[in-house]
Formats: structure tokens, C-alpha cells, sequence
């Protein structure tokens, strides 16, 4: 018989061995291992780059007053004697869309600019831009299959987003003033690109996970020791006490002075004042 | 030649990033480093750690670190001396001035006034200074991520 043979009859006969091998088969797997935490994992579904959620707009075109006459015929003094059927058609009833976008428009700018003839100032231009924006996006979910459209208000959304990256470097508190009036968040640019993976989620995941489990253990011990707090409080005086009486007793220097005691009788009834206070 | 530290250097100049601990900021210094076989000096960004107990530091801030006589902790061995350019809020050194842009904030205000303020403008004496729509509108104080997993909840850092 062969070494190797006898090797092999020893391995199959010998019952420890055999359960060492069964052991090294299933613990020294290290590739495609799989965690048994109960963590579900949603991927989260894309948002078109266009959509209000991603460029940050928390307002829309609002609904105007459909009877006010249009962006043009506003000072007219003729429409002032016209007849009723003639002022209706001049109002925005009867304009096309873009007409109201405008005077949406004109007045967002309006509402913002520095004096009566600024129209090229950032925060007229950024107000401007937002304007079309939000009448694009309106327009998007009417005709989401209008590429042409899509990949226009993309660009603006991106121009809008890199000259408030601008506006910000220069001028903290007008980019501050501006967002809140336009009703933009701004979010930066995250430090690293990467598409989402399913092994890097749940990598994030588990580590939220053991974060959180230590979290809870750590509080439940916090617990615990709180709740032997006062206990241990008053055992501690009657052990001064006891010292402090018995030195006294027994002529020794007095090592425990009764201003320790004191304040270790403050610092109880403090706790459990405010104990108090915390289940009022 | 290797390039000495940044955490070894007595001063350091740096701009403020987003950093979640607490009375700490951190800092990315851009140094130059020589490749020594294009004998060409490239930029270096290196990131530092400083104490800063109450908070003065923002997002993009210019400040002036000095080194601490004994590390803080493991990373934490500057302390902040001075918020040289606050973001977005640039002081011109030599004349003194409050500058935006390529322009002295004076001269926008005064061709304001030529064509006559409007009521709704922005106006700087009555602007609050920077922070107020921390949290709210903008969340450049902290750093952003790719959102990864849906769990229902809003998640205002993620992109």
C-alpha cells in the first residue's frame, strides 16, 4: 500500500479527521460569501435629470389670473374703451402658452431685479433662466418624448446650476437671498462619481447597520449605569459617614472632610431632581 | 526631494471642507510637488485637521492654521488663528473694500442708485450674513453622496 493510500484510509476512517476536513470545507470558503444579516436593500429608482426633484426647483409655474390682459396690451389705452368680447381676447384666455410663460416670467424677473432697466445683472439672468426652466418642465411631462426639448433643458438646468456655483463664490449673501426667493436648493457636487452597485449599497448598509447595533448597545449599557446611579450614591455617603465617624471615633486624622459628604448629598438630590423633571 | 509634511508645517493656509466631527474642522492645503523627472512642480492637495472650538470656519473659507505644541488627537494637530477670506465675502486688502467679483460692491450700488433701487432688490445692509438657509435651501455645509438605497425617508444629502 502507497503512502498517499495510507494517508487516505486514515483520513476517511479516523472520525476527528474527517470532521476537520468537513470542517476546512465549509469555513475556508472565502469567495462568494454571502451575509445572513437581515438587510433588504432598495435600489432607488432613476429620476430623469430633468425633473423638478433633480434640478432643485420646489416651485412651479403657478395658475395666473387667466383675465388679465397679455404680457404686450397691458398699457394699451385703446383695449381700456374696447368692448367686452374684444378685452377677452386680448386676456390670457385666449393666448398661446408661451404668452403666459412669459408674464410668468416678466414678473419672477420683476420680483428681483436691482432697478427698473436691469436685465443682465446674475440674479436677473438666474430668475430669467429658472423661468424657462420651470415652463420646460411642465412642458416635459406633457411631451416626455420630445428628446430635442429634453436635451435643451438639460443644458440650461446645468448653465443655471454652474453660474449659482459662481454666484456663491462671489457673493455668499445674494446666492442665500436668491435661492430663497426662487425657491432652489442647491446641493454640491458629490466628491466621488460612481454608478450604484448592488455590493457597495449593501457594504454602506452593513456598516450603517453594525453603527446602529453599537449605538443601541451602548445606550442600553448608559441606561444601566444610570439606573444604579442613585443607589450607588447613597451607598457611597454611608461609606464616608461610616469612615469619616470611625476616624473620628478612633482619633485617627480625619482624611474625609464633611464638605465631600455634602457634595456628594448635592449631587444626589440633583440627580434625582432632575430625574424628576425628566418623567414630568 | 520629498516634500516635508503639511501637519509638520509650523503655519498652513487652507480651505475649509465639509467635516462631521464636532469642534474640528478640516482643511485641504494645496502644496506643490516636484516629479523630479519632468523637474516640473504639480499640485498636491493634502487634507488637515484643525481645532476649532467655536465653530467660525465655513464651507470654503480661506483660514490660517497654526501648529498645536502637542497633537489634539491623531489627526488633530492645527488650531485655527484667523478666517483670512471668508467665502463669498471678499475684503479687498488694499483698499479696504467689499469686492464682488471683478467689482467693488460701492460702484454695483451706486449705478443701482442712478437708475433708481427698486423696493424688492437685494440690498446688502439688510442681507443677514450667511448661514441662514443652512439646512433649508442650501446644503453645501456638508458633503453630498449619490443616493444608494430607497428606505422611504428623505434623504436631504443625497444627490
Amino acid at each position: 500500500m502507497s503512502a498517499a493510500r495510507l494517508i487516505l484510509k486514515n483520513v476517511t476512517e479516523n472520525p476527528l479527521l474527517r470532521s476537520n476536513l468537513n470542517i476546512n470545507n465549509t469555513s475556508l470558503r472565502q469567495y462568494a460569501f454571502k451575509s445572513d444579516l437581515k438587510i433588504k436593500w432598495v435600489r432607488p429608482e432613476k429620476i430623469p435629470c430633468y425633473k423638478p426633484e433633480k434640478s432643485g426647483d420646489l416651485a412651479g409655474v403657478p395658475k395666473l389670473d387667466k383675465s388679465q390682459y397679455q404680457l404686450d396690451f397691458r398699457n394699451s389705452k385703446e383695449l381700456e374703451t374696447a368692448n367686452e368680447h374684444v378685452k377677452k381676447l386680448f386676456s390670457l384666455e385666449f393666448a398661446p402658452k408661451s404668452e403666459v410663460n412669459r408674464l410668468y416670467r416678466k414678473d419672477l424677473c420683476d420680483s428681483i431685479k436691482r432697478h427698473e432697466y436691469d436685465m443682465g445683472s446674475i440674479e436677473v439672468k438666474l430668475t430669467k433662466w429658472t423661468g424657462i426652466i420651470r415652463a420646460w418642465q411642465e412642458a416635459m411631462e406633457r411631451f416626455p418624448r420630445n428628446r430635442i426639448l429634453k436635451v435643451h433643458l438639460k443644458e440650461l438646468i446645468d448653465k443655471r446650476k454652474k453660474h449659482l456655483k459662481y454666484l456663491r463664490r462671489w457673493d455668499y449673501r445674494k446666492f442665500e437671498w436668491l435661492i430663497e426667493k426662487l425657491d432652489i436648493v442647491y446641493k454640491p457636487p458629490p466628491n466621488e462619481f460612481h454608478w450604484i452597485t448592488r455590493k457597495d449599497s449593501l457594504r454602506k448598509l452593513t456598516n450603517t447597520y453594525c453603527e446602529d447595533t453599537r449605538n443601541e448597545k451602548l445606550a442600553a449599557f448608559r441606561a444601566v449605569l444610570e439606573a444604579e446611579q442613585p443607589a450607588f450614591l447613597e451607598e457611597k455617603i454611608r461609606t464616608l459617614q461610616f469612615i469619616r465617624d470611625e476616624q473620628q471615633d478612633c482619633g485617627a486624622d480625619v482624611t474625609v472632610s464633611q464638605e465631600e459628604i455634602d457634595g456628594v448629598k448635592k449631587q444626589l438630590a440633583d440627580l434625582l431632581e432632575s430625574r424628576k423633571e425628566e418623567e414630568d | 526631494m520629498s516634500l516635508k509634511a503639511a501637519t509638520k508645517v509650523s503655519m498652513l493656509l487652507g480651505q475649509c471642507v465639509p467635516c462631521l466631527k464636532q469642534n474640528t474642522s478640516k482643511f485641504k492645503v494645496k502644496r506643490l510637488e516636484l516629479d523630479e523627472n519632468l523637474l516640473m512642480y504639480f499640485k498636491k492637495d493634502e487634507f488637515v485637521y484643525a481645532h476649532d472650538p467655536e465653530n467660525k470656519c465655513k464651507t470654503g473659507d480661506i483660514v490660517l492654521m497654526e501648529q498645536l505644541p502637542q497633537k489634539k488627537t491623531r489627526l488633530v494637530t492645527h488650531a485655527v488663528k484667523e478666517v483670512i477670506y471668508p467665502f463669498g465675502d471678499i475684503t479687498d486688502p488694499l483698499t479696504g473694500k467689499k469686492v464682488v467679483a471683478g467689482k467693488y460692491r460701492d460702484h454695483i450700488e451706486a449705478v443701482t442708485k442712478v437708475y433708481g433701487q427698486t423696493k424688492n432688490g437685494f440690498k446688502y445692509d439688510k442681507a443677514p450674513l450667511r448661514g441662514w438657509q443652512e439646512n433649508k435651501k442650501d446644503f453645501t455645509h456638508a458633503d453630498t453622496y449619490i443616493k444608494y438605497h430607497d428606505d422611504g425617508k428623505d434623504q436631504p444629502y443625497a444627490v
